[in-house]
């Protein structure tokens, strides 16, 4: 049972569940979440700790297929009640974080949502009481459902990566952060709740913005790595991403669900709450920005870009390669066996991918090397004629090679 | 209907203008596309069989000079104040098309005049979604002669069949319920210039059609963005009970006048 500590009712065991977390909703007396600008805001938020301070986005909740969970919010927001509406996992009715249909936890009160979470992918959870406000202030976070295989396929039988990003975008109106919003009395008898316009100065990728991203938003890989980028929208502007070329952008899921044919793609649109899948990869160094674009949904135009610094260079794995591990492919090309040559390779367990040029794992292969040994043969001879990237890992390291299938 | 063969199916619009009072009470100058001589707040939807024949008379009962297009698919035809324009269509496919006015466009088509020509091939259930949006100013703008910059468009209100929450729900056509198991077919049609974002709660939906991003026909979505003057077929088979959600989630547009949550927002009702 994965438990996230939490100090009243963290690991508790409730029920059957596989998972329990925990999440305390807070708001900030005072302004504390540092801007680009250097201004400070109030925000509302979930946290982990009661005595940490309410970042942007809250804690990411990761979870594997399958499991059973079991989320408890303890509310000490001083004020209104909060929920937890778990965005895009179709839990049922009591579970889905609204109030007026399921439930809502009232200041100093607690509340578990259960439920079951299928299928991998990408989501967000976020309150949905009073949700115009309440997101707006800060009450969102990702939640990341990894499949039960392994953590570097984007599903059982989707795509195998070496890397994963994730990044939420949204936007910020200090004039919503102010003491009369963010710690706004509560009325249960008030079906209504007046609201400011919505002009956003602040354009956040996981919270930060313009200089604030260098260091902590970027994208650097090594050649040939496969990146898998996942993107969510939680504003109330739209999206578009910019990707350079090189990166050969490929989207395969949208919403916590494979889309039937991915696309290969340099623009990506994603509007409030959708969530997309995407495949970076280059072969070819690279010294690049990544720009999103926000903008206003009733006019199309756009009101700010926010750049994300992209660096390729070097080789996957190639600090962990173990002198003189100078492995080899050979014969290359080749029409059906293979020899992996990795001189002193040690004892243990490896795992053999051939992926296709689109992402695809075209086949697999499980190793246990009961001694140190230096050539590995694989039979390829299912496989079509074309370009694979053969990768060999462990769970600490991993050699790349390409390799060209001939058929006859 | 559905049962048959292809058909000429005969259809008349009305262009009628008064106004449309909004949640939370205020109103504004507002025309649509009636069924019959009488000034309705929504427009008359059309419904067709795969391979069926539109013929369509439009009438301007209107004070004012308006036009009649079917959006991406007929030429614009102006109509003279009392006068009357007939449209004979074809609709080989299935699909969703809005009819609209598109004189000056945007701007008397975001009057209110834009509606729905469903084209079947099934005989699900079935529940429409003409969504559209609105911004105070701007129809009486339009009808005094004026220039509305669209650069500057700020709705206020955010509606669907032309009310807003609580009032979708007591809508027949748009309150979408059925059983678990059932096929439900929601036809969508953004009548407005804004996209609009919907988010399903407790399901995911199919796309069976999108004229704007067809690109996206057999996704799973629980988002599905509407671009303006796009139609979307969604269908859902809902796997389990219970009442949900179904909202913008540009969240702003879940309130009306300022006021959440007075905006885009309806529900699902699915019994065992």
């Amino acid at each position: 049972m994965l438990c996230i500590p939490f100090l009243l009712f963290g690991c508790t065991s409730f029920g059957q569940a596989d998972t329990v977390i925990s999440l305390i909703s807070k708001v900030d007396i005072a302004p504390q979440y540092q801007l680009h600008d250097g201004n400070k805001v109030m925000l509302m938020g979930y946290s982990n700790t009661i005595g940490g301070s309410i970042h942007l986005p809250s804690p990411t909740i990761e979870l594997r297929e399958g499991d059973s969970v079991e989320l408890n919010l303890w509310n000490l927001s001083q004020g209104p009640p909060h929920t937890i509406h778990l965005h895009g996992l179709d839990v049922n009715q009591q579970n889905d974080g609204v109030p007026m249909l399921s439930f809502a936890v009232a200041h100093d009160d607690t509340g578990t949502y259960r439920f079951k979470v299928p299928h991998p992918g990408t989501y967000v959870y976020h309150c949905h009481e009073t949700s115009v406000l309440h997101v707006q202030a800060g009450m969102y976070g990702l939640l990341i459902v990894r499949p039960q295989s392994a953590d570097t396929l984007t599903w059982d039988g989707g795509y195998a990566f070496h890397s994963e990003r994730a990044w939420l975008l949204t936007e910020l109106d200090t004039n919503w952060h102010v003491d009369s919003i963010i710690n706004h009395t509560y009325d249960p008898l008030a079906t209504t709740h007046e609201i400011l316009d919505y002009n956003p100065q602040h354009f956040l990728i996981n919270g930060l913005s313009e200089h604030q991203l260098i260091g902590n938003v970027e994208l650097n890989a090594a050649k040939d790595e496969i990146v898998y980028l996942r993107l969510a929208g939680i504003g109330y502007l739209g999206n578009q991403v910019v990707f350079p070329p090189e990166l050969n952008a490929t989207v395969i899921s949208s919403d916590g669900r494979p889309i039937p044919t991915a696309l290969q793609l340099d623009t990506l649109e994603i509007m409030p709450g959708e969530r997309y899948g995407v495949l970076l990869q280059s072969s070819v160094d690279l010294n690049s920005v990544l720009s999103v674009d926000y903008f206003d949904l009733n006019t199309g135009s756009v009101v700010n870009t926010q750049n994300v610094n992209v660096t390729v260079e070097g080789l996957v794995g190639h600090d962990e390669l173990q002198e003189p591990n100078e492995w080899t492919i050979y014969p290359n090309p080749s029409t059906d066996v293979i020899t992996l040559k990795a001189p002193d390779l040690p004892a243990g367990e490896y795992e053999i991918f051939a992926i296709t040029n689109s992402g695809m794992i075209a086949a697999h292969q499980q190793i246990n090397l009961m001694q140190p040994k230096e050539l590995i043969h694989l039979d390829l001879s299912d496989l079509q004629s074309g370009t694979y990237t053969i990768v060999l890992a462990t769970n600490k390291s991993i050699l790349i090679d390409k390799l060209i299938l001939l058929k006859p | 209907m559905l049962s048959g063969k292809a058909a000429t199916v005969y259809e008349h619009l009305y262009i009628t203008a008064d106004s449309l009072e909004l949640v939370d009470g205020v109103k504004i100058p507002h025309a649509t596309f009636s069924g019959s001589p009488v000034f309705s707040p929504k427009n008359h939807r059309i419904l067709l069989n795969v391979g069926d024949q539109l013929d369509l008379w439009v009438h301007n009962l209107d004070s004012i000079e308006h036009e009649f297009a079917v959006y991406q698919l007929t030429g614009n035809q102006l109509i003279a104040p009392g006068d009357s324009i007939q449209v004979i269509q074809t609709f080989s496919n299935p699909g969703l098309h809005i009819y609209h006015d598109p004189k000056n466009f945007p701007d008397y088509t975001s009057l209110g005049l834009g509606g729905m020509i469903v084209v079947k091939d099934h005989n699900h259930a079935s529940f429409y979604w003409n969504i559209k949006e609105h911004a105070l100013g701007s129809n009486s703008t339009i009808l005094n002669g004026g220039t509305v910059n669209w650069g500057d468009y700020n709705p206020d209100y955010f509606t669907l069949n032309g009310r807003s929450n609580p009032e979708i729900n007591n809508d027949v056509d748009a309150r979408v319920t059925g059983n678990v198991g059932d096929t439900l077919m929601i036809y969508v049609a953004n009548t407005g210039q804004s996209i609009h974002s919907l988010h399903f709660h407790g399901y995911h939906v199919k796309v069976v059609y999108a004229s704007d991003h067809s690109f996206r026909v057999g996704w799973m979505k629980d988002t599905q963005p509407v671009s303006a003057m796009e139609g979307l077929i969604l269908e859902l088979i809902p796997d389990q009970s219970g009442e949900y959600p179904v909202h913008d989630h540009n969240l702003v547009a879940t309130t009306g006048g300022n006021v959440y949550p007075y905006g885009m927002f309806t529900t699902l009702l699915i019994d065992p």
